[in-house]
Parts: C-alpha cells; sequence; structure tokens
C-alpha cells in the first residue's frame, strides 16, 4: 500500500510536469487584428515569414481570413485550414464571390470598375465556348459557330457535358484537350503548371523546386500568359494536344511556337503591354469566340498612314489610368499627361506622348509593364510606310516588319 | 545479526524507508504547487482587450476657443481656453461612475459628489478632484487624447 | 472523541473479502471521484465558454488555444466525462454480475441507473454546446428524434429546441440543462444513491453467519485505498489530457452541407445504428426506452433464484437468467456500436 501511494505520487508528479511542459511549448499566439474585419485572427504564428502578398492588400488592413477563409483561431494546423476557401488559392472560380468579390472589392458594378468577377467569369478564358463551339461546329453537334456552351453554365450558356454527346471526336475533345481554361487543373509539368482563377494570371505560378509564390500582381510576365499559350497544338485529325517540341534558346523562340512571324515588338514587349484588360478578363459579354474580344491592332499604337492613335489627357487625380499606373509603378504618370486610348477607350496607360514641338509629328514613349524596358516610337504618318488603307490587318504590317524565324 | 535496513539506526540522515516516503509526499505537495500554479495562470487570462489608451478626438477646428465639448466615449470633457486645450475625465474618482455636466460644474449621479466646472472638488463622498487628462495635436491638426493607464 | 463528518463518510471496518479491487473494481467510487472532477472542471471551463451560436465554438477554440492550460482543463473535463460513462456501465455491470440488486438494494439499482441515463444526456448536451460541424447533425437529428415522438413529441421538440428549429435558444436552453438542470438532478439522485448504500448495509455480502471470510478492514485503510485509487485516476486523466485532445471543427455554418459521414457521439453510434433500419420512433425511441426497461426489471427477474448466500462473489449461480439477459443487452449495444462505425457505402 505504501508503495503504491508513493508510487502513484511520484508518477502524479510527474504527469503534472509534463503538463506544465506541454503549456510552456505550445506555440506563443501572433495576433493580427485587421483593420477591415475588426477580428483577431493568429496565422501569423506559423506563416509570419510569408511576404505581403501586394501593395494593396496589406495584411494589417486585410488580414488572412477575409480573403483565404480558414480558421482565426485556431492553432493547429488541421483545424485552421479545414474553413478553407478553395485549398490554397481562393481565387479558383468555384470560391472567388467570397473570397475576391463583395461590394467593396471585386464585385461590384462597371461604373466604379469593380466588375472583375462578372467580367472573368463571362469570359472567353473562363468559359472556353468559343473553343467547344468550333469543335461541336466541325463534328455537326451544332449547326453554326454561335457559342451555346461553356465548361461551366452561366449566362445563356449551358455546361459541356462531353459524356452526353454524340461524337467520338468530341467526347475526346473534352477528355484530351479541356487543360486550359480558368477552372482546368493545367498537365504536369513545370511548363503548364499555374493556378486556377484569377491566381492562373495574377499569382506567379511555383517555382522550379515546387516553393509557392505568395503574390499578385498587375505585372504579369510573357511567361505566365505561355502557361496555356503557345504550348503547342490540337489536331483536329486525332483529337489530341500536340505539345510544342522545341527547345527555344531566346526570348523570341521560347515567346511563341514556331509557327509563324512576328514584328518586334510582338515579341520584345510582353502580352499585357497590348492586349487589354478587357481582352484578357473580358467585357461581361458572352462572346462567340476569340476574334470578336480581341481588337488590338497596330494600328491602336501606330495609327495609320492617315491618323494618329488615339490619344487621352488625364484631368482627375482619381482616374483609372493613375490608378493602375500605381498598382504597377513603371511609370510616374500624372495629372496632365497624355496617354494612348484604344478605339471602346480602354486607357494604354504605360504609353505616354512625349511632349513636341509644335507643328511636327508627336511621338511616344512606351513602358512595359513586365519588364523594365522604355521604348520610343513615331506614328506610321511621316514614316515611309507603304499602307494602304483596306490593308490594315496584322498580316499586312507583318508582310514587311515581320522577323525571319 | 541485525538486518541492515530493519529499523533505521539513530544518528542515520536517512534511510530509504523514509526517503521513500518523503518522496511521495514531496510528489504530492509539488503536484499541489504545480496544479495552484496552473489554476491561477488559468484564471488570470484575459480574453478581453483592455479599453485604449489613446484617443483620436478629430480636427481640432471641431472644439473652438471658448468650447466645452463632451465626448462620451472616453468620457471626458474637451475645454479649449487662451491657454489651449484641457482635457477633463468624468470618470468619478470615488467609485467610477460617469460623471454628467451641470449648469455650474460636474455632479455625479451615483452618490452626489460635485465639483466646479474647473474639476476642483466641492461636495460629496469623493475626496479628490476631478483628473486633467493629456491632450496634444498631433501632425494633421487632430486632438490625440491619452488615459493615464 | 465523537466522530467527525469525515468519519461518517465510511463505516469503522468493512468486509475485506468484498472491499477487494477485483471483486468491485473500485467502480463505483470511481464514479464518484470522476464526478467530482467532471463537475469541478466544468466550472473552469464555463469561465471562458459563451453560450451564443456566434460566439460558442469561437470560444471553445479560444479556450483551446489563447488560455494557458485551457487546452489541460478542457481535455480533462472531456476525458472525465466520457470515462464516466464507461466507468457507470462497468459498476452497473458488476452489480447485475454479483447480484447486488436483491431487495434491500432494490431501490438503490434502479436510482444508480437512472444516474446511468443521466449522465448520458449530461455528455449529450455537453457535446452539443461545442456548436461546431462535428455536433450539428447529431444535434439535428437528435432533436427531431424527439418530434417523432407521437401525441407529446411536438411539445417536447419545442421545450427542448425553444424554437422551430435548432437555434440560439436551443443552445440556451441546453447550456440550462447541462449546467443547472441535469446537474442538480445529478446530484440529488447521486447523494441518495450514496446514502442508500450505508443505508442497505454496504457492499453487498453475504449476512454475517454466512460469511466464510471474516476477515476486515479499517476505515482507514479503506480510505488508503480510495486515496490510492484516486491518484491512479488523476496520473490517468493527466495523461489522457495531454495526449489525446477533446475534438475541435470549425463553428456551424449556416448552409453547410454535411460531411460524407456523420457518426453519432461513441454513447449513441448504438442508437445511430438501429436508426439505420427503419421508423425513427421504434427504433430511435422505442427500442432504447425498451433497454432501459428490460435493465429497470433486472431485479423483477426471479429474484427468488438468487439466495444471499450467494452474494459477494461474481457470477452466483442464482442468477443466471439476469446475468444471460444483461450480457446479450450488453454485446447486442456493443455489436451495434461496432457495427455504426463501419463505412455507410453512399
Amino acid at each position: 500500500m505504501r508503495r503504491g501511494l508513493i508510487l502513484a505520487s511520484l508518477l502524479l508528479f510527474v504527469a503534472t510536469g509534463f503538463a506544465v511542459l506541454k503549456q510552456s511549448r505550445s506555440l506563443t499566439p501572433v495576433g493580427n487584428t485587421p483593420s477591415l474585419t475588426g477580428q483577431v485572427e493568429y496565422c501569423l504564428t506559423c506563416h509570419a515569414d510569408l511576404p505581403v502578398i501586394s501593395q494593396s492588400h496589406p495584411v494589417e488592413t486585410f488580414g488572412c481570413v477575409l480573403c483565404h477563409g480558414g480558421e482565426p483561431l485556431a492553432l493547429t494546423a488541421d483545424l485552421a485550414h479545414s474553413t478553407l476557401r478553395g485549398g490554397g488559392n481562393p481565387s479558383d472560380l468555384t470560391v472567388v464571390e467570397a473570397s475576391c468579390g463583395g461590394e467593396k472589392c471585386h464585385n461590384g458594378t462597371p461604373q466604379v470598375n469593380r466588375d472583375h468577377i462578372q467580367r472573368v467569369t463571362t469570359s472567353l478564358q473562363a468559359t472556353y465556348a468559343g473553343a467547344i463551339a468550333q469543335v461541336r461546329y466541325a463534328f455537326g453537334a451544332q449547326p453554326d459557330l454561335t457559342a451555346q456552351m461553356g465548361i461551366f453554365a452561366i449566362d445563356g450558356l449551358s455546361a459541356f457535358d462531353p459524356t452526353a454527346e454524340a461524337s467520338p471526336a468530341i467526347q475526346s475533345f473534352g477528355m484530351n484537350c479541356l487543360y486550359c481554361h480558368l477552372t482546368a487543373q493545367p498537365l504536369v509539368g513545370d511548363e503548364y503548371s499555374r493556378w486556377s482563377g484569377c491566381s492562373a494570371c495574377h499569382s506567379p505560378s511555383p517555382r522550379e523546386d515546387g516553393t509557392l509564390v505568395h503574390q499578385l500582381t498587375t505585372s504579369v510576365a510573357y511567361t505566365q500568359c505561355d502557361k496555356c499559350h503557345n504550348r503547342g497544338n490540337y489536331s483536329l485529325l486525332d483529337i489530341k494536344f500536340h505539345p510544342r517540341e522545341d527547345a527555344p534558346t531566346d526570348r523570341l523562340h521560347d515567346y511563341y511556337q514556331p509557327i509563324a512571324e512576328f514584328t518586334r515588338c510582338e515579341w520584345t514587349l510582353d502580352c499585357i503591354d497590348c492586349h487589354t484588360r478587357q481582352e484578357a478578363m473580358g467585357d461581361g459579354h458572352i462572346y462567340n469566340n476569340k476574334k470578336e474580344i480581341q481588337y488590338i491592332r497596330c494600328r491602336t499604337c501606330h495609327g495609320t498612314i492617315e491618323s494618329l492613335p488615339l490619344t487621352y489627357t488625364i484631368t482627375d487625380e482619381n482616374d483609372l489610368a493613375l490608378r493602375l499606373a500605381f498598382l504597377n509603378p513603371k511609370v510616374d504618370l500624372k495629372v496632365g499627361d497624355t496617354i494612348l486610348m484604344t478605339d471602346k477607350g480602354e486607357l494604354l496607360w504605360n504609353i505616354r506622348a512625349l511632349p513636341g514641338v509644335e507643328g511636327t509629328t508627336p511621338s511616344y514613349e512606351l513602358f512595359s509593364k513586365a519588364t523594365d524596358q522604355r521604348l520610343t516610337f513615331s506614328p506610321v504618318i511621316g514614316s515611309t510606310c507603304q499602307q494602304k488603307p483596306d490593308q490594315q490587318d496584322a498580316r499586312d504590317c507583318h508582310e514587311c516588319h515581320a522577323t525571319q524565324r | 545479526m541485525i538486518a541492515m535496513n530493519a529499523m533505521p539506526r539513530k544518528g542515520d540522515s536517512l534511510s530509504r524507508r523514509n526517503f521513500l516516503i518523503l518522496l511521495g509526499k514531496g510528489s504530492l505537495a509539488g503536484s499541489a504547487l504545480i496544479s495552484m500554479g496552473v489554476l491561477v495562470r488559468f484564471i488570470s487570462f484575459h480574453s478581453e482587450a483592455s479599453p485604449p489608451t489613446l484617443y483620436d478626438l478629430g480636427l481640432e477646428t471641431n472644439y473652438p476657443l471658448g468650447s466645452r465639448i463632451t465626448v462620451q466615449s472616453v468620457p471626458a470633457t474637451i475645454i479649449h481656453d487662451s491657454q489651449g486645450y484641457h482635457a477633463i475625465s468624468l470618470v468619478c474618482p470615488h467609485l467610477g461612475c460617469v460623471i454628467k455636466t451641470t449648469s455650474d460644474g460636474f455632479a455625479c449621479p451615483c452618490h452626489g459628489s460635485r465639483f466646479g466646472s474647473d474639476g476642483s472638488l466641492r461636495n460629496g463622498p469623493a475626496s479628490k478632484s476631478l483628473t486633467f487628462l493629456q491632450v496634444e495635436t498631433n501632425a494633421e491638426g487632430h486632438l490625440i487624447l491619452y488615459t493615464s493607464e | 472523541m465523537r466522530p467527525s463528518f469525515y468519519d461518517h463518510l465510511h463505516p469503522p471496518t468493512i468486509p475485506a473479502a468484498q472491499a477487494r479491487l477485483r471483486f468491485t473494481l473500485g467502480a463505483g467510487g470511481l464514479a464518484v471521484f470522476l464526478t467530482l472532477v467532471v463537475g469541478f472542471t466544468g466550472i473552469l471551463v464555463t469561465f471562458f465558454y459563451i453560450p451564443t451560436p456566434e460566439l460558442a465554438a469561437k470560444s471553445v477554440q479560444e479556450l483551446t488555444f489563447l488560455v494557458p492550460f485551457g487546452w489541460l482543463m478542457r481535455n480533462l473535463h472531456f476525458w472525465s466525462a466520457q470515462l464516466l460513462i464507461l466507468v457507470a456501465i462497468l459498476h452497473l455491470l458488476r452489480v447485475v454480475f454479483t447480484g447486488a440488486y436483491l431487495p434491500p438494494r432494490r431501490l438503490n439499482y434502479l436510482l444508480g441507473l437512472s444516474l446511468l441515463v443521466i449522465c448520458i444526456f449530461l455528455d449529450f448536451t455537453g457535446y452539443v454546446l461545442r456548436w461546431d460541424e462535428g455536433v450539428h447533425w447529431a444535434l439535428v437529428a437528435g432533436t427531431n428524434l424527439v418530434r417523432s415522438i407521437p401525441l407529446i413529441g411536438e411539445g417536447l421538440y419545442h421545450a427542448l429546441v425553444g424554437g422551430s428549429q435548432p437555434g440560439a435558444a436551443t443552445l440556451i436552453r441546453f447550456y440550462a440543462w447541462h449546467l443547472f438542470g441535469l446537474m442538480l438532478i445529478l446530484m440529488a439522485v447521486g447523494i441518495w444513491h450514496l446514502f442508500r448504500v450505508r443505508r442497505d448495509g454496504g457492499i453487498a455480502v453475504p449476512p454475517p453467519e454466512l460469511r466464510s471470510d471474516k476477515e476486515r478492514i479499517s476505515r482507514t485503510e479503506l480510505s488508503r485505498r480510495e486515496g490510492l485509487a484516486m491518484l491512479w485516476a488523476t496520473f490517468v486523466l493527466i495523461i489522457l489530457a495531454i495526449l489525446v485532445p477533446a475534438p475541435l471543427a470549425p463553428a456551424i455554418q449556416e448552409g453547410t452541407a454535411s460531411a460524407s459521414e456523420n457518426l453519432a457521439p461513441w454513447f449513441f453510434l448504438w442508437v445511430q445504428q438501429l436508426l439505420k433500419l427503419g421508423d425513427p420512433f421504434f427504433f430511435g425511441v422505442l427500442i432504447p426506452l425498451g433497454a432501459i426497461l428490460l435493465l429497470a426489471l433486472v431485479p423483477y427477474f426471479t429474484p427468488q433464484r438468487l439466495s444471499p448466500a450467494e452474494l459477494g462473489r461474481w457470477f452466483p449461480h442464482g442468477g443466471r437468467n439476469v446475468q444471460v439477459l444483461v450480457a446479450v443487452i450488453a454485446g447486442v449495444i456493443i455489436l451495434l456500436t461496432l457495427l455504426a462505425l463501419l463505412p455507410l457505402h453512399i
């Protein structure tokens, strides 16, 4: 009895010691109370070394939970991450409304330039409506090239279901060719590696060693676009994807597949230096194919033999152009500057008219959105260009200006 | 021959039997002490943040010369006179009720303490005058109030 | 010297043979100790728990992760509660298999059975207070089961839930039951149960003239044994609290779809398995009530076959009927519990 009591007392003492030890080794919570929510969250206890995701989303204002979800008070990984939206990617289109949306964020009205989610979810990059329409038309499943189906049902499009298609070719298309829209998981391989949803473009792909990059950016390099674009060809003969097989060593050959010739600006600049926000993210309408939404032309920046490119002078300090320039600080844009504008009124904020002498042809400076280049150029007017008014397509400019590969 | 451990010998510092008993009682005492400590730490935890010690009262132009303005959130009365800005705490120094402003000063509705318009004690169970809090102007022209804690 | 209150807790001596651990398993005493631990740790966690739907799960997480030793108090509360149910069942089985339900102990047997039922409901109400996804569907199914009772079902449901569906009112009522209502009833019945143990002559033994072993132990020796048991029990509880945390899940959100498998709390798994078979009232209310009724009838089931001379040992011959009955009930419940753990194949 005595020995038993002594043993039990000793063990009890050791056990209480263990309890104190466990408490002393428990994580010291690092709290952050973001000003937008007012609710304390302890994500930074483990994730303090994560870089701030962007200058527009400081952690003191947004915190982590507002975008990512998760359990703000939990200090064990399982519980903390159990209610994360979209796993590691809250911009996945299945959860984007809860993460990036909301009245004050990226899900508002076009008038205040806050309709990003509506535009992206109806865009061709998300719905893949054009490719689906073309393949279904090619194999007789629909009478014309009007977009009828998308990857998911939205805004008049129904959901494409390959198993409900009669043609084996369309079924094969459904199985082999749907790796490159915004809700798809990409093919395996570094050259295809990207996120889904908004992050497909706006977050850099995971690094080659597999580590992730916690970043939201509007400075999207061509390599990011090339995770889907310029990866190879689909063949309508065998309904398979054929990856490109070249081993490029310079920017020109890396940029594009070996199929065509391009002018110097098309490979010196990055995709987003020319292709506008509406082209990339849609304008909220359902289009039948890429051609209908892509409207950037050589003449948008260079003008024609008879007319200068359209310009726009910034008068308001809250102008969208100034906000876009602030997000991606490559050019010190100010009120009073004159920038180029597309014929739909989209502002090319990275191309500015240089102050010129009265009576001479103006010239322009372009600041690349993804690299640190500054390029100057002159319009077509006053040059030795042989343009004809009825020959204004890219292939007409390429006749003289395309590079021999 | 006497067995070695049969009985504790006089003058021995500690026999094995007594040592074990001591160990046992010591463990119990130790466990009890640790448990007291654990309970104290447990109960002492504050789940709510302490009230703020700094208040931004807004632009100083909202407090013109000659005004006496009550800021209920602190609570304090801001007085702007020829010597500058002053802040009188409206927390009664007696037992902490919020003081009311009267025609000729301040009065506490809980136990009837009375104070002059400069916060000095006139009457009542309170034994001290009203406290003056530190107030200053910051770079953007806002009045910043500091509570004593 | 006149005996103090402490001295009245135990008789001066008790028969040694029946005081042995291998006879009683110490189960009754252990149940009392666990009740004290669960009550004390319960007060402590109540300091931090907030009984509103928005803050309940949050306050439990705060207790677990932010309060120093909050995890310890919560885990101790959880483990002492679950072990209490197990030990109470063990004690019931011991009482049945040693024939300790014969008069004058019949009433005490029924009091003890009631205590088990009260403890199970205390466990369930405490479980619901977590108000997280782990308990969400148990709450919905459990309250709807009440509703399936004919005639009084709707009324009982509204009394339990405090509204048309589980919400803030339900949480406050379960909080009131858990901290107060069931606790008061437990205290009253429990004290009566303990009093009756003394009044009925202590641990069930044959009358003195039929006893073979006359050895007795003193109340000091008994206290020492109880002290030892309490030390061991505390040690086990602390080790469990350190190594196996109480369950935690994200808070209940409106409109969440349930996981592919929702398991009932372990002590109701057998009822969940029954409910897979058909009508909720029959399988979920009547059959469990029937099982409790059968257990309650144990002292009335051929008691004349068991003579007091057979008391004081396990599996007395005269109590065979009852032993088989209870063994079968226990076996069925265990089987149903195990079956409930198999995947559902949805």
